[in-house]
């Protein structure tokens, strides 16, 4: 288990350091003059002036290779640049937002996990009965309706028409801790329908892809009680392979989070983002496109340990 | 293509049909121009001019979703087509030159999985500035990686099967190989990827739409209209419902055609609808028979199985009797019914499979005589592992592999006496030495995987003693172990029979060697019937019937020629109208094939189904 663990941490600390130089890499390996790239808007050319300006700027007149070295170094020290606009640091900015977002992402897998297992559990030990085919049905469609147009009704139904929450923002836990959930509660609710639905067609199949296994009919044999077999048999193994496609899509988890936090105005990283995409800041861009994409490594390992847990024979490959 | 394959496509295809066809024919609509303002006439709701309503600029909301279909599917399928094509050229190589190649093809596009989707393609954007254009290359890349797993993953597998290594083997060129025999192969697998990646393509072109940094305004897009409608929703709502169900449609309709593209070609992911209910039949009360079992008596035993077109018998009226101590052995080839019996004995048939008839007495210790066929499932539960047991062929697949070994059998125990963990797992120990399990304090905390064929196959039979049953049941025991392990799990079946007095063994097998090592009484099994029974030295010395002859014949023994029996058993659908050996059967004659023949009683304790059981010698 512990040699396992190393292997995969080091995995990680690899994929770190690739991501961490392709986005190094991205900005100077564009044909022409990423400074002019920069600048340009739509076809007309930028001032020289400002060209080297921001060449200076963003040290790109020095050797790549002494970029290079001076980028990581800075990175090992959690430099992540200053904004192209106003010189403030990236990475501070990010300090303060980065816990929001993995706030958000966490309140989203619990509650998918709290309806896609159960739902997904019962609709296999019902498969082929109404039950199932309302709730398959209900997660086809959950899964085919974009999270931001599933944000926006919901602020249309649940904060302008019924006005139960509110539209958005974001109430510290400390100054309001009731307020602080209920903004909370449509931003996490968004991004959990998607994910619940992939758990839930995930959980589905894999029980009942077990329920047929030999030692589900050993078990049987052995007069083990019918809940014990769910939970101890079927279940511990089904959720292997729910595990995997749940890692699978943490890619596209993430991506609803920058959605979703810009629908809902949640503080979080995805609003800097969107606003230092429209900005072409790059060094804030790729500060938070570093930050994500280790966060995503971070999630995948963690994925990767609890398969473990999970399954035994993985432990020793 | 069949015809319900047809089906399951005709409604997704259509609808998608129908949004590539509106899509393409925009143009020549007779519509409002999509981006032409009106300002007094901001936020009107729908009328005969405008059958959807005009948007915050005056603009005609039925022309800019239309219109809008047009955007997000050129920049959908562009993308999603060049992923295509480049990946597909990616996949082919790396699969097929592996090495190098691979590396250089399939392991570097998967770089580009490495972060999550949107932010890469956001990156691009920031690069390139956002626009139509710069979305068709950032979702190309994004999807690149998809297609180069699916082909690489198919050409692997393509080019190892023979045909592929037969054109090798003859000279052809690679590039023809690739082009004429590996890629029609992949084609359905990228077909499927290709209607992902357009769904998915089109929920991010909207998505970073949406944001402000994918399709510029005025270009008619539903994420921009989405957007704009965003900040108007109080005053006019429907102004945002016609995008969201424009895009949501069409993403549904996209995600559908996939899972039936999906399920059409690949016939294995198709959901299954059975439940995993014990399927024991509740049968009618029947009258109780005359004479009460010592241990077990079947009579009548029929198992059918259950199709569209009707039920198929697979175990006809099967009769065995089994007193305590006794060990019956009931053999016959793969197909026979003989599992099926056994099963049904314990109310274990799959799903589909039912019991249609017969009755099932078994004693009970208390000395209650109850039919299994006609008990509850929490009744049957009682019984399943306390009183009768089983032991399965493949101790691989039949014990967990998440949990360890001890647990499986400690749970055996505590499924029927109320006993604290600490000491069933006591208990296990013990048995697990006692079934010769090497080492067994240590191997108690072991998982399945890192126990042999053999010692499984000793924690399986620990677990089914563990309630000292009076009936136990091993379905082919021995059949997946090497021989000599075989001779071993034999000697223990034989060793458990004489420490716990009165077990009742019933023993399935295909192998006559193992038959007269160990059982006392036979019953040979053929196409779901019983053909000859009788004590087991008499009909392996003298069979009454072709077929135990026959049987006998193949197994390789003294030195003698061996016989293989020529044909195979007859489907449980096609049976042949009389003696349903007769096809097979070196001695058949017309009248066995006029009418089914009965089992006949030839002597005490001894019968066959075979109407010239007098000529065998």
């Amino acid at each position: 288990m512990l040699a396992y663990a190393i292997r995969r941490v080091c995995i990680a600390a690899v994929l770190v350091w690739i991501i961490a130089t392709l986005v190094f890499l991205a900005i100077r390996l564009v044909p022409g003059d990423p400074a002019e790239l920069l600048l340009s808007q739509g076809g007309i050319a930028p001032d020289p002036a400002s060209v080297a300006e921001l060449r200076d700027k963003l040290g790109l007149d020095v050797p790549i290779l002494q970029q290079y070295v001076s980028y990581l170094t800075g990175l090992l020290h959690g430099n992540l640049g200053a904004s192209l606009l106003d010189d403030h640091p990236v990475a501070a900015e990010i300090a303060l937002r980065l816990p929001r977002t993995l706030e958000l992402i966490a309140a989203a897998a619990l509650l998918a996990i709290a309806f896609g297992l159960p739902a997904g559990t019962l609709a296999a030990l019902r498969a082929g009965g109404a039950a199932d085919r309302v709730l398959s049905g209900t997660a086809g469609i959950a899964l085919s309706i974009p999270v931001f147009v599933v944000g926006t009704i919901a602020i249309l139904v649940f904060a302008q028409k019924l006005r139960w929450v509110p539209a958005g923002g974001y109430v510290p836990l400390g100054r309001d801790p009731l307020q602080h959930f209920l903004v909370l509660a449509m931003p996490a609710g968004t991004i959990a329908l998607g994910l619940a639905a992939v758990i839930f067609r995930m959980t589905r199949s894999s029980v009942l892809e077990v329920l047929g296994r030999d030692y589900v009919r050993a078990a049987r044999a052995r007069g083990i009680a019918p809940a014990r077999i769910v939970l101890h048999h079927v279940l511990r193994n089904a959720l292997i392979p729910v595990v995997t496609v749940v890692g699978l899509h943490l890619g596209s988890l993430l991506g609803g989070t920058v959605l979703v936090e810009y629908v809902f105005n949640w503080p979080g990283l995805s609003g800097y983002l969107v606003r230092a995409v429209e900005q072409r800041d790059y060094p804030e861009v790729t500060g938070i496109v570093l930050v994500i994409s280790i966060l995503f490594v971070l999630l995948n390992l963690l994925v990767d340990l609890l398969y473990a847990v999970l399954d035994p024979r993985v432990r020793h490959a | 293509m069949s015809g319900r394959a047809a089906r399951q496509l005709l409604v997704p295809g259509i609808l998608v049909g129908a949004i590539i066809v509106i899509a393409l024919i925009v143009p020549l609509l007779p519509l409002p121009d999509p981006i032409r303002m009106e300002v007094s006439a901001r936020l009107l709701p729908p009328s005969a001019m405008h059958p959807l309503g005009q948007d915050e600029y005056g603009r005609d909301v039925l022309s800019r979703v239309l219109w809008g279909a047009r955007t997000s599917l050129v920049v959908a399928s562009l993308a999603a087509a060049s992923a295509a094509i480049a990946g597909t050229l990616l996949g082919l190589l790396g699969g097929y030159f592996r090495g190098f190649v691979e590396l250089l093809t399939v392991r570097s596009a998967e770089i580009i999985l490495c972060f999550p989707p949107i932010l890469l393609a956001l990156l691009v954007v920031t690069l390139a500035g956002p626009g139509a254009g710069t979305l068709v290359i950032a979702l190309s890349f994004l999807y690149l990686p998809g297609f180069v797993r699916v082909c690489f993953a198919e050409t692997l597998a393509v080019r190892t099967l023979d045909y592929v290594t037969a054109q090798e083997a003859l000279g052809a060129h690679p590039g023809r190989i690739l082009m004429r025999t590996i890629l029609p192969n992949v084609a359905p697998s990228l077909l499927v990827q290709l209607s992902l990646t357009v769904a998915s393509a089109l929920v991010l072109e909207s998505g970073l739409s949406f944001l402000g940094l994918g399709v510029v305004p005025p270009a008619p897009s539903w994420g921009l209209m989405i957007r704009g409608a965003r900040s108007t929703m109080e005053q006019a709502p429907w102004l945002l419902l016609w995008p969201c169900l424009a895009l949501a449609g069409a993403v549904i309709a996209l995600n559908l055609l996939c899972d039936r593209l999906r399920d059409v070609f690949d016939p294995r992911t198709r959901s299954l609808g059975w439940l995993a209910r014990a399927t024991i039949a509740l049968l009618p009360r029947s009258a109780p028979p005359a004479e009460k079992p010592s241990l077990m008596q079947v009579a009548g035993l029929t198992v059918e199985l259950d199709t569209p077109t009707g039920t198929v018998p697979l175990v006809r009226d099967i009769s065995l009797t089994l007193a305590p101590g006794e060990t019956l052995a009931i053999v016959g080839e793969s197909g026979s019914g003989k599992t099926l019996t056994a099963l049904a004995l314990l109310g274990l048939l799959p799903p589909s499979v039912r019991l249609t008839g017969g009755v099932l007495l078994f004693r009970a210790r208390g000395g209650r005589v109850q039919d299994l066929a006609r008990l509850s499932e929490p009744e049957l539960r009682r019984l399943q592992g306390d009183e009768i047991a089983m032991v399965f062929q493949d101790a691989g697949s039949s014990l967990n592999p998440v949990h360890r070994v001890g647990k499986q059998v400690a749970e055996a125990i505590r499924a029927h006496r109320p006993a604290a963990w600490s000491a069933a797992m006591a208990r296990a120990v013990s048995l697990l030495r006692e079934v010769g399990l090497p080492d067994a304090e240590q191997r108690v905390r072991s998982f399945p995987h890192e126990l042999s064929g053999g010692q499984r196959q000793r924690v399986m039979i620990a677990a089914a003693v563990a309630n000292n049953p009076r009936l136990l049941i091993a379905d082919e025991p021995t059949t997946a172990l090497d021989v000599t392990i075989q001779a071993q799990v034999l000697a223990l079946f034989a060793t458990l029979k004489t420490r716990a007095e009165g077990l009742g063994l019933i023993f399935v097998t295909h192998n006559l060697a193992v038959v007269s090592e160990i059982a006392e009484r036979i019953c040979v099994m053929y196409a779901g019937e019983i053909v000859e029974e009788g004590m087991a030295g008499e009909v392996l010395s003298q069979p009454r019937h072709p077929y135990t002859a026959a049987l006998i014949a193949s197994v390789p023994e003294g030195g003698g020629r061996l016989v293989a029996i020529p044909g195979g058993v007859p489907l449980p659908s096609a049976l042949p109208h009389g003696c349903s050996f007769a096809p097979r059967c070196p001695r058949a004659s017309a009248e066995c094939s006029a009418a089914p023949p009965p089992l006949a009683r030839i002597a005490a304790g001894r019968a066959s189904r075979c109407i010239k059981w007098r000529e065998l010698t």
